[in-house]
C-alpha cells in the first residue's frame, strides 16, 4: 500500500515537473532528468546486458525526451509517456545492433593479411618491394629525400628537418605530395 | 560525453515549447481543409449526373459514409499514434466502418452476383480510379503528413499506414461524388483496392518519413 502510494506521489512529481519543464522551467527540468536517469538506467540494463551499449541508450531515450517533451499532455499520466518513448528508443536500438552485427565478424586473429609478409610468399614481397622503389625513384629530389628519411628510415620530422636544414611544415608537405603521387603512380600500375 | 552531461546541457536547452494540440482538435483541423478541397476538385470535375437518385438509395449513403468515416477514424488513429502513452486500441479505430465499408460493397457483389449471374460480377480495367484516387489524395496525404511530423515517431510504420488511409479514403468517397463507377466488383477492386494498395505503400515508407528529431545541444 505504502510502495502504490509512493508511486503515485512519484507520478504525480514527475507529471508536474514536466509541465514546468513544458514552460522552460531549467530546474525542474534538471530535477525531472535527473530523477529519471537511475529508473531509465534499471529498466534500459534490464534488457541489455553491455554497460556501454545500455548507456548509449539512455542516453538516446534522454534526447529523444527531450525532442518530443511538446508532445506530453499534462492532463495524462507521464509513466506511460515515458514508457512508450523508452521502449520505442530500447528497440530502435536492438534493431540498429542486430544490423551492425549482421555486417560484422568477430574473430580473434585474421586469417589473412594483404599486407603482412607472413602471409605472403617471398616472391610476392621482393614484387612489392621493387614496386615501391620504383614509384620512389620517380619522385622529383625533394619529395624523394622527405620520403627516404621520414618513411623509409623512420626519422621523426624533427631529425628529417635537422638532417635537410628544411622546416618541419616543408617537410610534412613533401611526404604528404610523395605518398599522394606514389598512390596516383601504383594505382596506374594495377 | 556523460549521461549527468548531457542533462545538463539538455536542461540548459530547455526553452519553452508549444504542447502538441489534442489529435481530436487536429482531426477536426485536417478533416476540414480536405472536405473543403475534395469538394473543390468534385465540382471541378464536375457532379455525377444521377446524383440527386443516387443519395436516394441508402446502399450508396451507406458505402460513401463509411468511406468518409474511415477516413477520419484513420487520421484521428494516425495522430494519436504520434503521442507517446496512448491506449494501442486507439489505432484500431478505423476498422469497423473499413469493415461496414468492406461490407457493402460485397454485399452488393453478392446482390449482382444474385440478380445477374456471374455476368454481375465481370471486372473490367479502369483507368481512371487508382490515378484519380492517387492525385486527389495527394493534397490531403501532404497535409496530415506535415501535421505528423510535430509528433513522436513511436509507431511510423501504423502511423503512415493510417495516415495514407485517410488520404485515400476520403478521395475514394470524393471520387464517387463525381465518378458513375457503381459496379459493385469494379467499386471494390479499383477503388478499395487502391485504397486498401496506397496504404500498404504507406507503411513501406514509414521509417523513411517520420524519424526522431535530434535536438541541437552545446
Amino acid at each position: 500500500m505504502r510502495k502504490l502510494n509512493r508511486q503515485q506521489d512519484r507520478e504525480e512529481s514527475w507529471r508536474i515537473l514536466m509541465r514546468a519543464a513544458q514552460d522552460g522551467d531549467r530546474t525542474a527540468y534538471t530535477r525531472l532528468l535527473s530523477e529519471l536517469l537511475p529508473v531509465l538506467r534499471q529498466i534500459v540494463r534490464r534488457r541489455c546486458r553491455n554497460p556501454q551499449d545500455a548507456e548509449d541508450i539512455v542516453q538516446e531515450v534522454l534526447l529523444s525526451v527531450h525532442a518530443v517533451r511538446h508532445t506530453y499532455d499534462p492532463t495524462r499520466a507521464f509513466m506511460p509517456w515515458l514508457m512508450t518513448i523508452t521502449m520505442r528508443r530500447i528497440t530502435d536500438a536492438a534493431r540498429k545492433l542486430s544490423s551492425r552485427s549482421a555486417n560484422e565478424t568477430t574473430v580473434d586473429v585474421l586469417p589473412e593479411t594483404f599486407s603482412g609478409h607472413e602471409t605472403k610468399k617471398e616472391q610476392d614481397t621482393s614484387d612489392d618491394n621493387e614496386v615501391i622503389r620504383r614509384a620512389i625513384s620517380l619522385l622529383p629530389p625533394g619529395q624523394r629525400q622527405a620520403i627516404v628519411l621520414v618513411k623509409l628510415r623512420g626519422l621523426s620530422f624533427q631529425e628529417a628537418a635537422t638532417a635537410t636544414g628544411k622546416s618541419i611544415s616543408s617537410l610534412k608537405v613533401a611526404v604528404h605530395r610523395a605518398v599522394k603521387a606514389m598512390r596516383r603512380n601504383l594505382n596506374r600500375k594495377i | 560525453m556523460q549521461t549527468e552531461d548531457l542533462i545538463r546541457a539538455l536542461a540548459a536547452d530547455a526553452t519553452p515549447v508549444k504542447r502538441l494540440v489534442r489529435p481530436g482538435r487536429r482531426t477536426i483541423t485536417w478533416l476540414t481543409i480536405s472536405v473543403v478541397y475534395i469538394a473543390a476538385v468534385v465540382l471541378f470535375m464536375g457532379l455525377r449526373p444521377d446524383l440527386s437518385t443516387k443519395l436516394a438509395e441508402p446502399r450508396f449513403l451507406i458505402e460513401v459514409g463509411a468511406a468518409f468515416l474511415t477516413s477520419m477514424m484513420a487520421a484521428a488513429a494516425a495522430f494519436c499514434a504520434g503521442c507517446p502513452g496512448r491506449p494501442l486500441w486507439e489505432r484500431l479505430a478505423p476498422l469497423p466502418f473499413l469493415a461496414i465499408w468492406l461490407g457493402s460493397l460485397g454485399e452488393g457483389c453478392w446482390r449482382d452476383w444474385v440478380g445477374s449471374g456471374p455476368d454481375g460480377l465481370t471486372l473490367q480495367l479502369d483507368f481512371l480510379c487508382f490515378p484519380t484516387i492517387v492525385a486527389v489524395s495527394i493534397a490531403p496525404a501532404v497535409l496530415i503528413f506535415s501535421m505528423l511530423r510535430q509528433g513522436a515517431p513511436i509507431a511510423p510504420v501504423a502511423t503512415t499506414a493510417l495516415a495514407t488511409l485517410a488520404a485515400a479514403a476520403l478521395a475514394a468517397a470524393g471520387l464517387r461524388l463525381f465518378h458513375p463507377q457503381d459496379a459493385s466488383v469494379m467499386v471494390l477492386v479499383w477503388q478499395f483496392g487502391s485504397v486498401a494498395a496506397l496504404a500498404g505503400v504507406g507503411a513501406l515508407f514509414g521509417r523513411r518519413l517520420l524519424r526522431w528529431p535530434h535536438p541541437r545541444i552545446t
